[in-house]
């Protein structure tokens, strides 16, 4: 189609407004995207690269740590997402209730952990797991046994999903919170009529309704995790004996605390997006549209 | 199967607000009950105390013989259609009439049977299939309708079930709900702020202002006997038009109308001379014959085709709106004389209570 030059003025006015956004966006997103995806096939250390076509991923298979790592990340988001979802859930149908008291401050007190600094938080977490620990002592309090919180595999686990779920439960309930208070409140008031029971009340009219917004909240949930650094990095450190290890703390650890591994460290990090783009994918057949 | 409902002295308060104040009603079983009024009665705080989803400050109300003050909304014997149609927008047509029997106990093949049966009663065979969101309005309504069928309640709600609906459906739904009384015979509240569907549906109007009945009679009884102002005002469309009048000699003097005398309408007291009062008659009662007559100057026509109406005052007297059948060529600006025949009128004391 001919132009006008109003037409040819317009769009140059067009590109040279978002041509500072597209050279940032391309200099530091899609060109470390792109490079990261060549490094990742490169072999060596340090500086000294050479194409290794599949040799990196060929060592994932065989490398124990990433095993484990991979074992990790995949364990807490298995135990944690599910939780963490059902419990901003239950507060958000709760905190939805017009005739409770207090909604604001009981809102307020849920979310503002979302709103902390990761590393503070964390450092907190820390200190109430420690051997003198608030944790350690309410436990002793109560005649519960000597817990070495972060000395143990497992209980280092539980402590690393305890502080995530802490973290996060109060940003994902916001999301259900905001979807609850677009529902007809009628639709409950039918159902009261019809004699729905709560129970049946929450499952099969409330979680139907709150799909989509369950679907997105689980995804950038398992996001989230798949790519859980700065807690563990700052309340276990990865231990005892990588038991908290998680991929991405594995990549930084193969980029600046080893000697540096960068292709290998991109191939781990394509682990994740590839693991990323088939979970998406799962919830999404899940949740798809059964009619 | 259905019911009647008596409200006995029944309140409502939010803290010190008393929207409900002291309401005493008798539905018989089958009646058709409209409750009409303007907004922020308390027509629907009424029909949601009913309902059990609003809790009752004070009286009592029964449902049958059994008193339901206490009792949980889903065992009063009632079903409900809202304005919104509150239907559960991830089940199809189906779903949503039977997923309250799945609670109430019912079999399978019962379940289906009862749904079919409603969807047969509102032509919705078709639609059995589709979610809310591919439904027009109407269809909404009717599936919401079926919802309440299916469950065989005692006594029917309806919440302003035609509000969110177009001119054109609501005409079509309001015949489609006459036609389901007649055929169901059950028991209906119905609410609506509308007096055009309290004077087609109702076999019982209540008139309903701040929290209190103002009347209760049949469609005609309230348009031809209205208790007071407010009645008189609210039933009939267009309103009922009022000019203040003064006794003089047996004969009533318009006072805001250049002092001009009409006859007395037949009334059972003798007004005093001087005692003002408020004279009321509909646009409609104004023809082309009658003893009484009123010189007035046209300021609006508004030509419907087999109905035109005329706003027109006499000097600086309050617009006067007068039917005049199918008249027509009626302009602004022309005088024209709208006689009426005294008996047709009605009079009303300074604080709006109907002499008769």
């Amino acid at each position: 189609m001919a132009q006008t030059r109003l037409g040819r003025n317009e769009n140059a006015a067009g590109w040279a407004f978002v041509m500072p956004a597209l050279a940032l966006i391309g200099l530091f997103m899609i060109y470390p995207i792109l490079w990261s995806l060549w490094m990742s096939f490169q072999t060596g250390r340090g500086m000294n690269t050479t194409f290794g076509g599949f040799g990196n991923i060929q060592r994932l298979f065989a490398d124990p740590i990433f095993l484990t790592a991979l074992g990790n990340t995949l364990i807490f988001l298995a135990i944690q997402v599910p939780i963490m979802i059902m419990l901003a859930l239950v507060f958000a149908v709760m905190l939805n209730n017009p005739r409770l008291k207090g909604r604001g401050l009981f809102r307020t007190a849920i979310f503002l952990p979302a709103v902390t600094s990761l590393v503070a938080y964390s450092i907190l977490f820390k200190s109430i797991f420690s051997n003198e620990g608030l944790a350690t002592q309410v436990v002793a309090f109560f005649g519960g046994p000597q817990i070495a919180w972060l000395a143990e595999p497992f209980w280092a686990k539980v402590v690393i999903i305890l502080a995530i779920t802490w973290r996060w439960t109060g940003y994902n309930m916001i999301f259900y919170l905001a979807a609850l208070q677009n529902i007809d409140r009628s639709i409950y008031e039918a159902a009261r009529i019809d004699g729905v029971p709560a129970r049946a009340q929450f499952f099969r009219i409330t979680i139907p309704m709150l799909k989509p917004v369950i679907l997105f909240t689980t995804i950038i949930s398992t996001i989230g995790t798949l790519q859980l650094f700065d807690e563990v990095q700052n309340i276990t450190q990865g231990g005892p004996s990588n038991a908290t290890l998680t991929l991405s703390q594995y990549i930084y650890n193969l980029t600046f605390r080893f000697m540096p591994s960068f292709g290998y460290a991109a191939t781990v990090s394509y682990v994740i997006v590839v693991l990323v783009a088939v979970l998406s994918t799962v919830q999404f057949w899940v949740a798809r549209d059964r009619r | 199967m259905s019911a009647g409902v008596r409200l006995e002295g029944l309140r409502k308060s939010y803290g010190a607000v008393e929207v409900i104040r002291g309401v005493d009603l008798d539905i018989q079983p089958e009646e058709f009950v409209v409750f009409v009024g303007p907004s922020g009665c308390g027509k629907s705080t009424l029909l949601r105390m009913i309902a059990g989803l609003e809790e009752i400050t004070g009286g009592d109300l029964f449902i049958g013989d059994r008193r339901m003050n206490d009792v949980d909304a889903s065992r009063r014997g009632i079903a409900m259609v809202f304005q919104t149609y509150a239907l559960y927008p991830h089940m199809n047509v189906r779903d949503n009439m039977g997923f309250s029997l799945k609670y109430a106990g019912m079999k399978r093949d019962e379940i289906r049977r009862q749904v079919d049966e409603a969807a047969r009663i509102l032509g919705l065979e078709k639609l059995m299939d589709r979610r809310p969101k591919d439904l027009s309005g109407g269809q909404r309504q009717r599936v919401a309708i079926g919802r309440a069928i299916v469950r065989h309640p005692e006594v029917f709600l309806f919440d302003e079930p035609l509000s969110n609906l177009d001119a054109e459906l609501r005409v079509q739904m309001r015949i489609e709900i006459a036609r389901l009384h007649s055929e169901l015979r059950s028991t209906i509240v119905y609410v609506t702020h509308d007096q055009v569907e309290a004077m087609t549906l109702a076999d019982k109007i209540v008139v309903l202002r701040d929290g209190r009945i103002e009347q209760t009679g049949t469609p005609l009884d309230l348009y031809d006997d209205p208790d007071n102002i407010f009645v008189a005002g609210f039933i009939g469309s267009p309103k009922m038009n009022f000019l203040p009048v003064e006794a003089q000699g047996g004969a009533l003097t318009l006072t805001e109308h250049g002092g001009q005398t009409v006859p007395m309408p037949p009334v059972g007291r003798r007004l005093e001379d001087g005692e003002t009062a408020t004279l009321g008659i509909r646009p409609e009662h104004f023809r082309k014959e009658g003893e009484a007559n009123l010189e007035v100057t046209v300021e609006i026509v508004e030509n419907l085709g087999g109905e035109t109406y005329v706003y027109a005052r006499q000097g600086a007297s309050d617009i006067l709106t007068i039917a005049t059948g199918g008249v027509r060529g009626v302009r602004q600006g022309d005088r024209m004389t709208a006689r009426f025949s005294p008996s047709d009128a009605l009079l009303f004391t300074p604080d709006g209570m109907r002499i008769r």
